[in-house]
């Protein structure tokens, strides 16, 4: 599938490459505990601290239930953390708002809406008029790769192109930050594959900041400009890895890049050394 | 052109009541009872039934204290039970509630209710309008108890308030469970409607076949059952087919979903 250009489209910024990187998101000695029983708690997230700057694509990543998930759900104001603030420009996140787009690994499409009616839901939630919504649909539709199932509904499509919807219902609000949590876990390789190209042309054309959750190692260099990784129980930041790798990236390049080989071994077995430190790289 | 299948399928509803009649014409002549009709007795009674003015009445105010109390208890137990699903606190409040009330039959309350409110419309109202509340409420709730946390909190990142995703995601996404609940109540509904009318005699189809029943007109009394019994088909019948219209989205269309990724 081709993804199709949308530049004449008005919801695209035009990008200006030498901006200054100025933080988004502020995390704040954030923590977060689970109360498993009256007296136990499982802790999640501890005194993570992180600084998100905007039009960055940043991966976390680590072991399933390290909380990466969890600080996710803490930005996009689904979960209020035990202690610590998150912030969105400056101001403290105390709610979900239309300024961070969530993208889950559940898709959680609206079954009984259809394609176009799923994507036209946050604009017209927005106050957008029917006729000026539908049309900015239809052209993120088509962006996404799935014009001429406008009609469909969820259960009608595949894993792989209800996660495209999920991705234009996103955008079409026009989310200053993507949350992604995940987002192609549920997909079998071929199509995850697929999706990590259209992701990386849709994201390169107007560059909004990304905050993208994964366990997949090469998902994350292959993807990000910083990989924050993070080690099990407690949730914590084990360190935070610049990927110096040039833009547009094409994965059939990278693959046989030397630098993106080093990062993906090298995280691999920082990862594999499980001790806090792990070999500085 | 319909394959031999489905034109088995199609004609299977007919063959059953047409085995179930035969059956009970032939248990009938064997058992030579007074109080058992043979099935064409009972069916040569029904046209005297429904050309009869005073019995049609009945059997229209019938209908139209079963419609009003199913549809106020429609309209009164889904917000109740999407609310319960949803909230813990309300929930914690309503299900013991709930739990005492299910096993009673709504037909036992009515001695009660009719010392309070009569023997008239309200009470037999009433009583079809607890018939029909309890399965609605109870599917609401578990319908709206399954809704995926994350749809929730996609509609919160688009800016819903939590009073819009209620109407607006809980309601849809809990409607085929929802129906589910309303079809169990449109049978309760007419069950109830008969008792009603069985407990506090006036009017009403329920009236007729009692009546009949002490009298010894044994063939009213069944063709009153099959006319009863009929009515429950169609309701259910015209039920099926709104309901199939609203939750189209939910059910299965294509055996295989299209792959493509």
């Amino acid at each position: 599938m081709t993804v199709v250009p949308a530049r004449s489209s008005e919801w695209v910024r035009p990008v200006t490459s030498q901006q200054p990187a100025s933080a988004i998101i502020e995390i704040d000695r954030v923590s977060q505990v689970f109360q498993t029983s009256a007296r136990k708690g499982h802790v999640a997230l501890s005194d993570i601290s992180l600084t998100i700057d905007e039009r960055a694509f940043v991966s976390i990543l680590g072991p399933s239930g390290c909380g990466k998930s969890t600080l996710l759900y803490i930005v996009g104001g689904f979960v209020s953390p035990t202690s610590g603030t998150a912030k969105i420009k400056g101001r403290a996140i105390t709610g979900p708002g239309p300024d961070r787009g969530p993208v889950f690994q559940e898709f959680a499409l609206f079954p009984w809406k259809t394609v176009l009616g799923n994507v036209m839901y946050g604009p017209r939630q927005q106050g957008v008029r029917a006729a000026e919504a539908e049309a900015q649909s239809r052209t993120l539709i088509e962006m996404v790769g799935l014009k001429g199932f406008e009609n469909f509904y969820p259960k009608e499509l595949s894993g792989g192109m209800k996660q495209r919807v999920a991705l234009a219902r996103t955008l079409a609000y026009h989310p200053e930050v993507l949350l992604m949590d995940e987002p192609f876990g549920a997909l079998d390789a071929h199509t995850r594959t697929r999706l990590q190209n259209d992701l990386l042309n849709i994201w390169e054309r107007d560059r909004k900041t990304v905050l993208f959750v994964t366990h997949s190692v090469d998902e994350a260099v292959f993807l990000s400009d910083k990989v924050v990784m993070m080690s099990n129980s407690p949730g914590r930041i084990r360190q935070v890895i610049d990927i110096d790798l040039p833009r547009p990236r094409r994965r059939n390049e990278l693959l046989l890049d030397p630098r993106y080989q080093k990062y993906v071994v090298d995280i691999e077995r920082m990862f594999d050394d499980g001790d806090e430190g792990g070999p500085a790289l | 052109m319909m394959s031999p299948a489905a034109l088995i399928r199609r004609a299977a509803p007919v063959l059953a009541c047409i085995g179930l009649l035969a059956l009970w014409q032939v248990a009938s002549l064997a058992l030579k009872n007074d109080s058992f009709p043979t099935a064409i007795e009972a069916i040569r009674a029904i046209p005297d039934i429904l050309g009869d003015k005073e019995s049609l009445i009945n059997i229209l105010a019938s209908l139209r204290r079963m419609a009003i109390g199913f549809g106020l208890a429609v309209l009164a137990s889904i917000p109740l039970g999407l609310l319960m699903g949803r909230s813990r606190g309300v929930a914690a409040f309503f299900n013991p509630l709930l739990m005492v009330i299910y096993p009673v039959p709504k037909a036992a309350l009515m001695p009660i209710i009719m010392l309070w409110l009569g023997v008239g419309d309200i009470t037999k109202t009433l009583v079809i309008f607890l018939g029909v509340s309890l399965p609605v409420i109870y599917h609401s709730f578990e319908g709206a108890k399954a809704v995926e946390e994350k749809m929730l909190w996609s509609g919160a990142a688009m800016g819903l308030s939590p009073a819009q995703r209620l109407v607006r995601i809980v309601l849809p996404a809990a409607l085929p469970e929802i129906l589910t609940g309303c079809r169990t109540g449109l049978v309760l509904a007419l069950i109830t409607m008969i008792t009603s009318e069985m407990i506090a005699r006036q009017s009403g189809a329920g009236n007729i076949l009692f009546n009949a029943l002490d009298m010894g007109q044994y063939d009213t009394v069944f063709a009153m059952i099959i006319i009863v019994g009929a009515m429950g088909i169609c309701l259910d019948a015209i039920f099926e087919r709104v309901r199939a219209r609203l939750v189209r989205w939910s059910e299965p269309q294509f055996d295989i979903p299209l792959s493509f990724s």
